[in-house]
């Protein structure tokens, strides 16, 4: 029994060492600073005088506070905007890209580049390719569809400048998303799609009940894969809409930007925090609901 | 049967016109950087006639980017973080995931939570505590801090997890009765099974840290520890209107993660598929 | 249970354990400034019968065997700017037992990065160079840089030398730092354009619907050969700040009415071609200096320190002497009524840190560089000293690339000074609230009305707070 013990014991101390390196360094930069932050919301800190406590201070005075709401308000249509199409547009590009067509390689490659390369750089070029005065799109709309100057559309402002947002997000995160579909098409049985050819589906049908039933829980993954990234949304907005000082207006300022903002330039840190929790909670809710739809589905 | 044929054949006619728009799409923001990168000033928004390559093109601009901003330090510390960051969370997710797959522990399950809990929390959410944290540890403007901040992440551990679970257990088992140490069997049997998913992850550590953005701007602050993307963005205000620079700049900072990813891409799709990411 | 138990122990645990070291650290900074000047006068009082010749040979070995000591100050853009290390320079060679070590934290987020490095332990800079008063008021309220009262009193220091702008920056009877470089906001404007265009130049008394009107006049939208009649820089100053020249309103306010005249004149102009659009150099993120030297802009409103870097770039060849070589400068235009001459500053200053081992030695270093001996140097450099003697203004005058016309002299002589953005305790909150409409109305996300609505809510919701 003891020498039972021992051993177990033992097995477990190598499975510790196997876990350890990874787990100090996640628990130290990771869990730690995730307890922190909770606490923080409730606290008032500028960094360097004594902490104080808020209770929900912090949290009442979100609902006052324009900028805040603005930001949510904000980062909530850019979700609605970008999930559903870069879905769709994924799957779409898996469903082309998993038939059998020449050069499939080299567009599937093609496709994962606005992913790889670099958001500074791409979003440089976009700015130049929509610039509302000088931009080759701009300048098409212009010559080719005869719209006035004065009606060109302001990509980068007012109430375009989310839609921008979207678009360039569905753009880069196609190709990422296109992946992880084929790679949940290649999982489904050619033999299901023989049997309903012989049932005499057409592609619709095939697409209807074999296709998208089985990709379920791809699509699950995808969307709260989607979702989160969405709502962390930060540098595609300072990067296409960064005003004269890099600063957001309130028809382009996001969340991120928000807690960024009252954390280092004004040192509210547990106002700071206050934000980060709603963010949280938001991305909580959303993934919950996601997950409560796939258990029910499955069930 | 003929009419058959030609709706085929017109389907397929679809499929490819979708696909060359795609492609185009895709492609033609890059087209535009490397036209531009060898264009000046003036030509860049030149429209009527809009020239892909101007007669002569402005080499230059790939030679003075190096001089105007320190692009190569840039690089390197771009290089190094990026390097260190991906062999860090390859060894260390791979070596976790293993022991969560394979072995059998107490807590297991308690500690694996805590990864899971945890991969939908963004980072955003504890950035400020963590660099506060991190402050105190004197690691602000260090490189070492993006190096805490980056390799040890849930996610990697998570996909190792779903990977090496897909490998059958009765090939430690074999191995064990042979007598292999645990050590052994993770380094001679599944490290080598799991190219794959070593490619995905490698691939992703390498895309997210080479492309981050607000890491590097909250830790990084003296120009010497710049990365490109804060090098970039920096240089962007302050030489706005050298649209040509900027994008040579651009084009340079693509290349790396262009070469990583064509040379890992064989290997994408299977890791994908085979670490249970589609869900 | 018992583990959300232990777990929420754990996070006060390490709540209050952060709150003890820097309710510690706090302690520590607000002793130091007290500290100090007792120390001194301690030392001062140790020899309370010697005579003077005693005294002075208790300092005289104080200047020269004094052990070395290091400063380190925080600057940005060393490459770029010549001050930095002329005044290193120049101070070194005054006390040679004190080095000085530079570091560059960049000029984009400097007062952001100067913050972080200055907040909590771990930070050993001296002396740092504070860029604006936002990020002054912040350093201030986080006690990371010392009071200079007891310093300034010791020393005997008149701050009526700053003309006025210490008023604007003293917080709470208290000044943290003292101002070394002084910027004001001009009208440069490209001569070569006037002249082709046969219209008279700018003069040092222009009202705004004199300027209007001649920005105008030397607009030219014809394509291809566009001429600018003048610019604004996407920054809030380049428009806001017209309207606080008469003297009766700040920033601060928390009622922007009276800025609706400016921005209906500026969009206005906008609308007919005479500047620039906000939306494309936002899109483009262009650059003043760059709209300037590209020598389709007749006149543009900035800061003094945009002379230093017309002459040095022109002198360089890094602008075409072709486009933009041939320019002047005069006052900033005024409103009816107004005094011409008044105008905005922007102070540079610098402070001592409260984590400095050697405030003595730091403070000598702040009174050197704001002092006249410094002054002297700024101005060899083509930079405008806080304390702006006749010598000074001399020296920049005469530099080789100073613009030669009597006009252009003249334009440096101020008569008020309005701090662009004074001390307030909320001064960061209102700045980025005023920055973030200023954007909404010029890219016309808001109509003027509804952007100064917004701007007198959301800085009435601060200044409430």
């Amino acid at each position: 029994m003891a020498k039972g013990l021992s051993r177990q014991a033992k097995r477990d101390l190598v499975a510790y060492s196997f876990i350890a390196p990874n787990f100090i360094g996640f628990a130290v930069f990771t869990l730690v600073p995730i307890v922190f932050a909770f606490a923080l919301a409730f606290l008032n800190w500028d960094g360097s005088n004594p902490i104080t406590f808020a209770g929900l201070d912090n949290f009442k005075q979100l609902g006052g506070d324009i900028f805040f709401k603005a930001a949510l308000k904000n980062t909530v249509i850019y979700c609605i905007g970008t999930v559903p199409l870069t879905m769709v547009a994924s799957l779409a590009l898996a469903i082309i890209l998993n038939q059998k067509v020449i050069g499939r390689g080299v567009f599937r490659t093609l496709s994962f580049f606005p992913y790889v390369a670099s958001l500074v750089a791409v979003t440089s070029v976009w700015k130049m390719l929509f610039h509302p005065s000088k931009g080759p799109v701009n300048n098409i709309l212009h010559t080719v569809f005869q719209v006035p100057v004065d009606q060109l559309p302001q990509w980068f402002s007012g109430s375009l400048v989310l839609l921008s947002m979207i678009l360039f997000s569905v753009w880069r995160f196609m190709g990422y998303y296109m992946v992880i579909y084929l790679a949940g098409l290649q999982g489904i049985s050619a033999e299901l799609y023989e049997a309903a050819s012989l049932d005499g589906a057409n592609t619709w049908q095939k697409f209807r009940y074999i296709t998208w039933p089985q990709l379920h829980s791809t699509t699950f993954f995808v969307v709260v894969m989607l979702t989160i990234n969405c709502f962390k949304v930060y540098d595609v907005a300072i990067m296409l809409a960064g005003g004269g000082s890099g600063e957001l207006t309130t028809s382009s300022t996001v969340l991120v930007y928000y807690i960024y903002q009252k954390a280092f330039i004004d040192w509210k840190l547990g106002y700071s925090s206050a934000v980060a929790m709603v963010l949280f909670l938001m991305v909580f809710v959303v993934t919950m609901i996601q997950f409560r739809g796939q258990k029910k589905y499955q069930s | 049967m003929k009419s058959a044929k030609r709706k085929a054949a017109l389907s397929k006619t679809l499929v490819y016109i979708i696909l060359i728009i795609i492609a185009a799409l895709m492609l033609i923001p890059f087209i535009w950087m490397l036209s531009a990168s060898i264009k000046s000033d003036r030509q860049v928004f030149q429209m009527n006639p809009f020239v892909l390559i101007p007669d002569k093109p402005k080499w230059s601009n790939y030679h003075d980017i190096w001089v105007k901003i320190p692009l190569l330090k840039f690089v390197e510390n771009t290089v190094f973080l990026t390097i260190i960051v991906t062999l860090l969370q390859l060894l260390t997710s791979s070596f976790a995931a293993y022991s969560f797959a394979k072995l059998d522990f107490k807590h297991k399950n308690t500690l694996f939570f805590a990864y899971i809990a945890t991969i939908a929390m963004p980072w955003q959410v504890y950035m400020v505590p963590q660099f506060i944290m991190m402050r105190k540890f004197g690691l602000n403007d260090k490189l070492l801090a993006i190096i805490c901040l980056q390799a040890f992440s849930a996610f990697g551990v998570f996909m190792m997890k779903q990977f090496y679970e897909g490998i059958p257990d009765e090939l430690c088992e074999a191995a064990r009765i042979d007598g292999m140490s645990e050590y052994r069997i993770y380094a001679s049997i599944m490290l080598p099974l799991s190219k794959p998913s070593l490619a995905t992850l490698t691939i992703f550590t390498f895309v997210n840290t080479w492309n981050d953005y607000l890491g590097p701007l909250i830790y990084l602050k003296s120009e010497r520890k710049k990365t490109i993307q804060l090098g970039l963005k920096m240089f962007i205000s302050q030489y706005s209107s050298d649209y040509g620079l900027i994008m040579a700049g651009s084009v340079l900072s693509l290349i790396p993660v262009l070469v990583v990813f064509l040379c890992l891409q064989k290997y994408f799709v299977e890791g994908v598929a085979a670490t249970g990411l589609k869900g | 249970m018992k583990r959300k138990i232990m777990s929420v122990l754990l996070a006060a645990a390490m709540v209050t354990s952060m709150a003890g070291c820097s309710g510690s650290d706090g302690g520590a900074q607000t002793q130091a400034p007290a500290d100090t000047p007792q120390q001194t006068q301690a030392s001062n009082d140790a020899a309370p019968a010697e005579t003077t010749a005693g005294d002075t040979s208790a300092e005289a070995p104080a200047e020269t065997d004094a052990a070395p000591v290091t400063l380190k100050w925080a600057i940005w853009d060393k490459e770029s700017t010549a001050y930095w290390q002329a005044l290193a320079d120049a101070y070194q060679k005054a006390a040679p037992n004190v080095t000085i070590e530079m570091v560059d934290l960049g000029s984009t987020d400097y007062m952001t990065v100067l913050a972080t490095e200055l907040s909590g332990e771990g930070s050993d800079f001296d002396v740092v160079t504070i860029k604006d008063v936002p990020g002054y008021a912040t350093l201030v309220q986080k006690n990371a840089i010392l009071s200079l009262d007891d310093y300034i009193k010791a020393d005997g220091i008149d701050l009526g030398k700053y003309a006025g702008t210490t008023d604007q920056i003293t917080v709470n009877g208290s000044l943290y730092e003292l101002p070394f470089r002084n910027d004001f906001w001009v009208l440069f404007y490209n001569k070569d354009l006037f002249d082709e265009k046969g219209v008279a130049y700018p003069t040092n008394d222009m009202t705004f619907d004199d300027y209007d009107k001649l920005a105008r006049e030397m607009t030219d939208t014809t394509f291809g050969s566009q001429i600018y009649g003048t610019h604004y820089h996407t920054w809030r100053s380049a428009v806001q700040l017209f309207s606080v020249l008469d003297g009766q309103h700040t920033i601060l306010d928390g009622d922007y009415e009276f800025m609706k005249p400016y921005y209906e004149l500026v969009l206005n102009q906008e609308a007919d071609g005479v500047c620039r659009k906000y939306t494309d150099l936002k899109a483009e993120g262009l650059h003043y200096s760059a709209a300037f030297s590209g020598g389709d802009v007749a006149m543009l409103n900035m800061g003094s320190w945009f002379i230093a870097t017309m002459i040095s770039n022109l002198e360089s060849g890094e602008y075409d002497a072709d486009l933009c070589g041939n320019w002047g400068i005069v006052k900033y235009p005024h409103a009816d009524g107004v005094e011409a001459g008044s105008t905005l500053g922007t102070i540079t200053g610098l402070s001592v840190t409260a984590a400095s081992d050697t405030p003595d030695e730091a403070w000598k270093f702040v009174k050197w560089v704001s002092g006249e001996e410094g002054a002297a140097v700024m101005a060899e450099t083509g930079n405008f000293p806080a304390i702006m003697t006749d010598e000074a203004m001399n020296i920049i005058t005469s530099l080789s690339g100073f613009p030669t016309d009597d006009a252009s002299k003249e334009a440096l002589n101020v008569s008020n000074l309005y701090l662009e953005v004074p001390y307030a305790e909320n001064v960061s909150e209102i700045n980025s609230a005023l920055d973030s409409f200023h954007g909404s109305i010029m890219s016309g996300e808001m109509s003027i009305d509804e952007g100064i609505a917004a701007m007198n809510e959301a800085v009435q919701a601060v200044i409430g707070q």
